[in-house]
């Protein structure tokens, strides 16, 4: 009974009670046998199944892992940016899209002769990479100035505009071709003014900021109502949560 | 002809918000704000004159718009 009381049933400690007397000893042992069978058989099913529920768990989470990366290859296949450009920097260096490959680019397509977009513009970029250059436990982002006014914009004209904004902002002009080539990948729409007796003009064009990733894709862009804050909380988990393939 | 850096675009933007304080001011009269207009037109790029000139225009419009609210171009209009 001892044993019985061990295994502490309350079930079946009531039934014990009414088998007493000359059978009882019997009986109690073909119970706790039965018991301990009982046992066995709810320690099998269990050991069952939860390996068939882990089993599951594991098809399951695999399955959920396969669709993501499908998902994210088919973004992937319909992304802006699955182009190249080739154009020369302000310091007169050619510099290609392969050289940016690894890094996460900030990009803004303008001209020097802006009158106030292009300037507040690239006041906020440099801003937000300032500030994301103080969180130590994310990589550097790349500032890129892609002119659209090749005409007026050549490398000396961007070496003296750039130096205006963030350090590490990068100017990048070319021939027309070239510039218009790079622009068309990201789908910039660049067109310019009607010019006056000075030979001056306005190029009206795309002001968005664009977010690349570090395989060269568009991933975010950034219109001008979106606050400095905005940007940057944006750029932050988009690099956290960037997934390589 | 070289943009203007960033000294000289800080130049013009200040003649051109000194203008437009007192185009406020005075009900959009530029007879009383000749002063100010001469010296944001020597401050400012003429293109970027022009360009500024029609960005008030749009940005009072764009106001108005959301102050008083869109009213269909009135007319002769007969009660049915």
């Amino acid at each position: 009974m001892v044993r019985v009381s061990l295994l502490n049933w309350p079930i079946s400690s009531r039934r014990s009670v009414p088998v007493s007397g000359p059978g009882g000893t019997r009986s109690s042992v073909y119970q706790l046998d039965a018991r301990l069978k009982l046992r066995t058989r709810l320690g099998v099913t269990l050991l069952f199944g939860g390996g068939l529920l882990g089993v599951w768990w594991y098809v399951d989470s695999e399955k959920q892992q396969r669709l993501r990366q499908q998902r994210v290859e088919q973004l992937r296949k319909v992304a802006l940016g699955q182009g190249t450009f080739s154009l020369l920097d302000h310091t007169g260096r050619r510099r290609t899209k392969e050289d940016f490959l690894g890094s996460w680019v900030l990009m803004y397509f303008g001209f020097t002769h802006c009158p106030d977009i292009c300037p507040d513009e690239l006041d906020k970029l440099s801003a937000v990479v300032s500030a994301l250059d103080r969180d130590p436990s994310l990589p550097a982002v790349q500032p890129l100035f892609i002119t659209v006014d090749p005409e007026r914009d050549d490398v000396a004209a961007l070496a003296r505009y750039v130096k205006d904004f963030h350090p590490r902002l990068i100017g990048l002009t070319g021939t027309p071709e070239e510039v218009t080539h790079a622009g068309r990948d990201y789908r910039v729409y660049a067109s310019p003014g009607p010019k006056d007796e000075d030979g001056d003009y306005i190029v009206d064009h795309t002001i968005l900021i664009y977010l690349v990733s570090p395989d060269g894709l568009f991933l975010d862009y950034y219109n001008r109502m979106k606050k400095q804050e905005q940007i940057v909380e944006s750029i932050r988990n988009h690099i956290q949560n960037y997934v390589r393939l | 002809m070289a943009a203007p850096n960033s000294a000289e675009r800080k130049a013009c933007w200040d003649a051109r918000d000194q203008l437009w304080q007192c185009l406020d001011e005075n009900n959009d009269r530029l007879e009383s704000c000749q002063k100010f207009q001469a010296d944001f037109e020597a401050r400012c790029p003429a293109q970027w004159v022009k360009y500024f000139t029609k960005r008030r225009d749009f940005l009072k419009y764009k106001e108005k718009m959301q102050t008083e609210g869109f009213t269909p171009a009135g007319g002769p209009r007969e009660n049915s």
